[in-house]
């Protein structure tokens, strides 16, 4: 069991408080994405559940019981490092052993289960090597290997792909993903990748500013982002967003170009930010004009770099079309995709989505 | 092209630093030469180089009692003295340095840095100045004649310069290996024992050392503390060759080879650590 349960976290250095009030109930085997920019407070929320960080006001409770006040050592907790953190004097088999080794567990008892944890990562013909002598993807599988050997109730991930190539980094995310699906070992993952965050998440926290933004599945952030701030994170490439306001039923731009029909509960005149993903146009007779700046095939799709009166948007279309940079295209926004916020809160304005 | 004015630059280079070797050596290796010489040879004219019949009988003047005829000191005790003085602050140094290098590397505490440059600052003193202060302190205290009060003043001299390496090594170990450790389940003492010190041993070697060779050769204050004989050091007991009335060149040779052994001993074993430290350092993993 490792179920883990955040009340009212707060972190201040001195004056400055980093985390302001964090909840979060992650169920056990769940495997949650703290996803944020730097300096949104996600890998020092990381490090307070780990226990490297002490927390000035909250509670954090693992399986029901109030942890905040134990050493890491006593949390039956184990974490990855962004820099792997592997022992640089030890073998791949004593850095897994560390851990149990400190426990005083009976030697064959250590072979054992750093074998199994070995077999599971390949890592197998690797155990005499010392970390120097390992590729980026080795070192972190070692480090994942650490972690699981000690069979804890949570793995936390700090970054943990972002020193690894692209390349790399595609293979060793699915292999935490099929590893996870293996042990199903309660997960909290920090990632600034978005991508990263929507490939594995089974739950996504989106951090910012200390502040927990939104909480939901991959698809729940993606489709119903709460904020202009989820919507441009989550998703690549981001939302396009225009400031409009609703005018005889119709969002109208500052150009007066219409976006599209006011949704339920825009009032006529209210300010409102018009949010749309590049995916969700598609070319049209008429609609908003755009005059095309950048085209740029990647084979599968198509994006295309648009200029309008009231900034610069992005359309994807998986469509051969034939249109070069000067041109003028019209766009129309496919039924119930469009996003609609508040211009001052930037919080979404929900009615309409729920109606279409 | 510019193969051969390159290949020239550093013969030429290495030309100057033989002639300065060979300068800052010779008389060195003379004395060594001269160990094994008798006192009819070294008054010889014309001076010979090599020793026409290699002896070692400067070396058993030195250590038998029978030969010591009232001139020479105790010399078996010099060398005791001067180890367990060397030894014991180093201990000491490396000890407490690691200590006080791991505060200032990894806690937090108002003027930490303050306090690390004023270490160095320390340095700056010449010795000389604090001579008579310090007999002044010892006499009060009671050690002005004693092997302990130079292992307590070896160690505070220093102390401040071994924190400073060890510190700065210590800065460079990531903290995250620790935090690992401690997510492992160590102590902050086993994370500083099993993981921290391991990985600086190269500092640890260079600022034991660094000490125990400035320990080992210091001759102020152990020439105005020790008076007693059965106290005194080995640098003390070469600058006693020079007060005899007949210089002896051949016992000067033997002693000054027994004193440079250990010197030369440590830096042949510990330059392995320095330099296998200085790589650690340059290849980023």
């Amino acid at each position: 069991m490792g179920s883990v349960a955040l009340r009212n976290i707060r972190k201040s250095y001195g004056a400055v408080e980093v985390l302001h009030g964090i909840d979060l109930d992650i169920a056990d085997g769940e495997f949650t994405v703290l996803v944020g920019p730097s300096g949104c407070g996600k890998s020092t929320l990381l490090r307070s559940i780990a226990g490297l960080e002490t927390i000035s006001n909250g509670e954090i409770a693992l399986d029901g019981a109030v942890i905040n006040k134990l050493q890491p050592k006593e949390r039956n907790i184990a974490m990855v490092f962004q820099n792997y953190a592997l022992y640089p004097h030890m073998n791949v088999a004593k850095n897994m052993a560390f851990s149990l080794r400190l426990a005083k567990q009976p030697k064959d008892e250590i072979d054992r289960k750093v074998r199994d944890a070995a077999e599971i990562l390949d890592l197998a013909p690797l155990l005499d090597r010392y970390p120097r002598q390992l590729s980026g993807g080795q070192r972190q599988r070692v480090a994942m290997g650490r972690a699981i050997v000690r069979d804890p109730e949570v793995f936390l991930f700090d970054e943990p792909l972002s020193n690894l190539d692209a390349k790399l980094r595609v293979q060793m995310r699915a292999e935490i993903k099929e590893l996870h699906q293996r042990l199903k070992t309660t997960t909290i993952y920090v990632t600034h990748d978005q991508i990263e965050a929507m490939t594995m998440a089974d739950k996504i926290v989106v951090m910012r500013g200390g502040h927990v933004e939104q909480i939901g599945s991959p698809l729940e952030l993606y489709d119903r982002p709460a904020s202009v701030f989820v919507a441009g994170f989550i998703g690549s490439p981001a939302m396009n967003f225009l400031p409009a306001a609703a005018t005889g039923g119709t969002l109208v731009t500052k150009s007066s170009v219409s976006v599209g029909k006011a949704p339920a509960g825009v009032d006529e005149g209210r300010s409102v930010i018009a949010g749309f993903r590049p995916e969700d146009l598609r070319l049209a007779d008429s609609g908003m004009p755009a005059k095309v700046v950048v085209v740029e095939p990647t084979g599968a799709e198509t994006q295309l770099m648009l200029r309008m009166a009231d900034g610069d948007i992005v359309f994807t279309t998986r469509d051969r079309i034939s249109v070069g940079p000067g041109d003028t295209v019209h766009l129309q926004i496919e039924p119930g995709k469009l996003h609609c916020f508040d211009a001052e809160t930037e919080a979404a304005i929900r009615q309409d989505a729920a109606g279409q | 092209m510019n193969e051969t004015p390159r290949t020239l630059y550093w013969l030429a280079l290495s030309l100057v630093g033989l002639v300065i070797a060979i300068y800052i050596l010779f008389p060195i290796f003379w004395l060594f030469l001269a160990s094994f010489k008798t006192q009819a040879e070294l008054a010889a004219l014309p001076i010979s180089f090599w020793p026409e019949a290699p002896t070692l009988d400067a070396y058993k003047a030195l250590f038998s009692p029978t030969h010591q005829k009232g001139q020479l000191l105790d010399w078996p005790r010099l060398i005791g003295n001067s180890f367990f003085i060397a030894i014991s602050s180093t201990i000491l140094v490396v000890f407490f340095g690691t200590l006080a290098g791991y505060a200032f590397a990894r806690l937090h505490f108002p003027g930490r840095d303050l306090i690390l440059g004023g270490l160095l600052i320390s340095r700056m003193f010449q010795g000389a100045a604090l001579l008579l202060p310090t007999y002044r302190l010892m006499s009060m205290i009671g050690l002005q004649d004693s092997p302990i009060g130079l292992v307590l003043l070896y160690s505070a001299f220093g102390l401040p310069f071994a924190t400073w390496i060890i510190a700065s090594s210590l800065r460079e170990i990531p903290r995250e290996l620790e935090e690992s450790a401690m997510m492992d389940g160590a102590s902050r003492l086993q994370s500083m024992a099993l993981v921290v010190l391991p990985l600086a041993t190269p500092a640890l070697i260079t600022a034991a050392m660094w000490h125990f060779v400035g320990a080992w050769s210091e001759f102020a204050f152990a020439s105005i503390l020790l008076e007693s004989n059965e106290n005194k050091t080995v640098t003390i007991g070469l600058a006693s060759f020079v007060e005899l009335f007949t210089l002896e060149f051949q016992f000067v040779g033997a002693a000054a080879t027994i004193v440079a052994l250990p010197i030369m001993l440590v830096f042949f074993f510990g330059q392995r650590y320095f330099t296998r430290g200085l790589l650690a350092g340059a290849v980023k993993g």
